[in-house]
């Protein structure tokens, strides 16, 4: 009786305290029909409550360095820079949050953009390579609108959302057009997508312009968050984060010092090896060499006897599965014994069929951990196995973790594109998705773990950096602009374990 | 920048006449300020007090005001939802959508043929339009050598139309029908997001998303590129050792000087020395630059997320920084120099929406596209650089708005 007395106690103190706030703030009535934490509902609370002519005084997410960036891998990192960019969220001050939901709609509408039908690539002038990877895409997209539909879809109306799908072609400017087309035509409300690096770019310029939310969960282009537009966002660890540990696992864990590389020669291989690049030039280490291929070259003999000539104590690749794996052959019937790493889009079964036994020994970044005790990732592998008879990968748990995101954010906000992209932006907690914790940046992008993984009898083990204890270099807690700069490069940096 | 505003105008409220007389004392000895028996009087720039707004209440198809272009007695408007063209004279608002002929209804780019008098208008996702004669001609990416259909800058050269899209530039000569591209395989774009154009004395200048700036000459077809020097993304090593970041979004040049926009702060070139601009340290609103026009060698606009910030004199770094009080919806001007305060203005009106995204001179009107619909600013008495002027009095209301 007595427990019932305190529990009875304590859900009128919470009624009283509830409406002693509403009628306090005089807000708007919050409609919102999910369970949010109080700081989301205090953002609710507060976007909800403005004009069309005020911005909410939510206060701006901030971080003090940026990117994890250790110390000794900064750029110029002697001199104290003008100006850091990114430690500060980018607001949006434009007059969105005022328009009204709409009350006529039969679907909320959600859109997906990813290279899903075949065309020509732009880079070989032949056939596109990136499908596979946006099929998957697809396939986590459209597992988590039928799971949110399944549980009564946007709640507040009890209407279905339906996922409006469009194929990122892989030419140059294409998608642009479909991003102007699902905003202004097919009327979406946030969108997720795309893979490729050029092709996000152009279309979080749209998304910028059209005011809407874009949810990036398959390109890991360091520049894309490096835009100060307010409306992209990204749920998939990039290749800054996997290149600080490739480069901390090479030099500061295993000692080695003559490293090159091999790449595509395409946005993705061109803005994936920079920071590798960048580091080991920092570190003391640089490139030895670095060879390009074009995309569906066959023979790589030209560029692996250049490197063949460097002896070189590990050999990095950065481009997709397929060459990857021819790479890795060609280079073992030369005779070449050097470690082999190479970039996540590789860590594919696309990768281990053509490589076959030479695969063993391989060492990948991974944006994720596939094979991470966690429970919502039991589920999810569960549910999609179910449904497409496939094993999920990287692209397919990515998406399923964006577009949910995107469907939070929107139950929770409503049906205007400003809030949902608020509720994103605000987010005060990390996203507990199928991946991890996803926790987003003051530039929104998702600066969690990153793993190696290393394939060893038959099998992908994957390791944190604790696991196998790599050296991280000092962080400092300071940015970049108020602190002392570095001290001279002869002096080695402190470094942590 | 908005802590540093509001601080410096609650300053400004509570001791109105001590602001004035302490930042006398502090100006350079060739900027010196008398009071007389009524006011202050120092160099000061113009500070454009009389404001008329234009909305859908007046008329217009879309708040959302993405380009204006005037032409004599015209102000054209590109919306989010269709064309407009105000009367001036009548300030009547006459307005096209597609189903009048626009082959598209967002319209992100206008500009005007000098010699022909035809409107060319970039549509975001529409491609390319010309307005003549009470006609729609339509050029895009299946029926035109015209690059992208998403279109964010024009400007005219000569005869030619040129053309800034999302994957490149396309030039259209009107004479002779011909089209050509150019992107990263015939112009040194490191990227070919084509974000702004602008066309002065024989070269073309396009502001480009991850590629700095491009100038074209015309007469020798030779490219000139201007970029971060330092070439990283997350800082700005040296203010003024080149654009402040390769992500440009505006270009404007005039007088031999050129004037940059990118979201990271602001950058002025005059062929020998750059100077970068950010919000912390001048008058402007924000970094975050959606648009410039240059009136001047020495006067700049910028149309950021956060109010106008204008450098009404480069060499004295005077700066009029214009912003809507989001509650009260008046206006407010404050005049600045190397930071400090000098006069504070409110107005009855001032720009319509904090979210400024264009800027068009008129004579010495000036035109501010916002997201939440025009403001005319009327320039009566207009003139450039400083002049020895009473101080505003804090509070003034002898400012007017024309209703």
């Amino acid at each position: 009786m007595k427990r019932y007395m305190i529990l009875f106690s304590a859900v009128l103190v919470l009624c009283a305290l509830s409406c002693a706030e509403l009628e306090e703030g005089k807000t708007k009535s919050i409609e919102t029909h999910v369970q949010i934490d109080p700081e989301t509902l205090d953002v609710l609370r507060k976007i909800n409550s403005v004009s069309a002519y005020e911005v909410p005084d939510l206060g701006l997410p901030a971080d003090d360095i940026y990117a994890k960036t250790a110390q000794d891998v900064e750029p110029f990192r002697h001199v104290k820079p003008f100006k850091e960019h990114f430690l500060i969220q980018v607001e949006y001050t434009g007059p969105g949050r005022a328009l009204p939901e709409p009350q006529d709609l039969e679907t909320v509408k959600l859109g997906f953009i990813g290279p899903i039908m075949s065309t020509v690539s732009v880079a070989t002038g032949g056939k596109s390579h990136e499908e596979t990877l946006g099929i998957k895409m697809l396939q986590g997209a459209r597992l988590a609108i039928e799971h949110a539909n399944a549980k009564g879809g946007y709640f507040k109306r009890n209407i279905p959302f339906e996922l409006v799908v469009t194929n990122d072609n892989g030419l140059w400017g294409a998608s642009g057009n479909e991003i102007v087309n699902m905003v202004y035509k097919d009327k979406a409300w946030a969108i997720l997508g795309t893979i490729d690096g050029a092709n996000s770019h152009i279309a979080i310029r749209v998304a910028l312009k059209a005011e809407i939310a874009m949810m990036n969960s398959g390109d890991t282009d360091p520049t894309f968050v490096e835009t100060n537009i307010p409306w992209a966002f990204r749920c998939i660890s990039d290749d800054r984060q996997q290149g600080y540990l490739l480069v901390d696992y090479l030099y500061r864990k295993l000692g080695l010092k003559r490293i090159g590389i091999i790449r595509a020669s395409s946005r993705y291989g061109r803005f994936g090896v920079r920071e590798i690049k960048d580091g080991s030039r920092r570190l003391g280490n640089p490139i030895i060499l670095e060879m390009a291929y074009n995309l569906g070259t066959r023979d790589f003999s030209l560029q692996l006897e250049r490197l063949r000539k460097e002896n070189l104590d590990a050999i990095i690749h950065w481009g997709d599965a397929i060459e990857g794996a021819r790479i890795l052959n060609q280079m073992r019937d030369m005779g070449m014994k050097q470690p082999y790493l190479a970039c996540d889009r590789c860590l594919s079964d696309e990768f281990i069929e053509i490589a076959g036994k030479n695969a063993e020994g391989v060492i990948c970044p991974s944006p994720w951990n596939p094979k991470g005790k966690n429970k919502r990732l039991t589920e999810f592998r569960k549910a999609f196995r179910k449904r497409f008879g496939e094993e999920p990968e990287t692209f397919a748990a990515h998406a399923y973790d964006g577009m949910n995101m995107l469907i939070w954010a929107v139950q929770v906000a409503g049906l205007n594109r400003a809030k949902i992209r608020d509720m994103l932006a605000y987010r005060g907690t990390p996203w507990k998705g199928v991946t991890g914790d996803i926790m987003l940046s003051a530039c929104h992008d998702d600066v969690g773990d990153v793993y190696l993984a290393k394939r060893k009898n038959g099998k992908w083990n994957f390791y944190s950096r604790e696991d196998l204890k790599i050296p991280r270099g000092y962080i400092s807690p300071r940015d970049r602009v108020s602190r002392p700069p570095a001290i001279s490069s002869n002096i080695k940096l402190r470094t942590m374990e | 920048m908005k802590y540093f505003i509001a601080a410096l105008g609650i300053l400004t409220v509570f001791w109105p006449g001590k602001t004035a007389l302490v930042e006398a004392k502090e100006l350079p000895g060739d900027l010196p300020a008398f009071s007389s028996a009524s006011a202050t009087v120092r160099k000061l720039p113009y500070v454009y007090t009389e404001w008329k707004h234009f909305t859908v209440k007046n008329g217009l198809p879309n708040d959302h005001v993405f380009a204006l272009k005037a032409d004599g007695p015209k102000v054209w408007v590109g919306t989010e939802n269709g064309l407009a063209c105000i009367d001036k004279r009548t300030g009547k608002i006459k307005s096209w959508g597609e189903k009048d002929g626009l082959p598209w209804r967002v319209i992100s780019a206008l500009d005007i043929n000098t010699k022909t008098g035809e409107l060319w208008i970039g549509l975001l996702g529409g491609g390319l339009a010309r307005f003549s004669g009470g006609r729609f001609d339509h050029w895009h990416q299946l029926n035109s050598g015209l690059v992208n259909d998403v279109v964010y800058g024009i400007a005219i050269e000569n005869d030619n139309v040129w053309v800034a899209t999302t994957a490149g530039a396309s030039r259209y000569n009107t004479l002779t029908g011909e089209w050509t591209i150019y992107t990263e395989k015939n112009a040194p774009m490191e990227e070919i997001w084509n974000y702004g154009a602008s066309y002065d004395a024989g070269k073309v200048y396009l502001a480009i998303w991850g590629s700095g700036v491009l100038e074209f000459d015309v007469a020798t077809e030779n490219w000139k590129h201007y970029l971060d020097p330092d070439g990283e993304m997350e800082i700005d090593l040296y203010r003024d050792d080149g654009i402040v970041h390769v992500i440009t979004t505006g270009i404007s040049h005039i007088d031999g000087i050129l004037w940059v926009a990118t979201y990271f702060g602001m950058s002025r070139y005059d062929g020998r020395y750059w100077r970068g601009m950010y919000a912390h340290e001048t008058g402007l609103p924000s970094d975050f630059g959606n648009a410039i026009k240059g009136r001047s060698a020495n006067e700049g606009w910028f149309a950021t997320d956060k109010g106008l910030g204008v450098l009404a004199d480069f060499p004295s770094d005077t700066w009029v920084t214009y912003t809507m009080d989001p509650k009260t919806h008046r206006g407010k001007a404050i005049v600045s120099r190397n930071q400090k305060v000098l006069e504070s203005i409110d107005m009855p009106k001032g720009i319509p929406h904090n979210y400024t995204l264009w800027v068009e001179f008129d004579g010495n009107d000036t035109w501010v596209g916002t997201s939440k619909g025009i403001g005319w600013a009327i320039g009566s008495g207009y003139y450039k650089g400083l002049k020895d002027r009473p101080v505003h009095e804090a509070g003034d209301v002898r400012t007017k708005a024309i209703e």
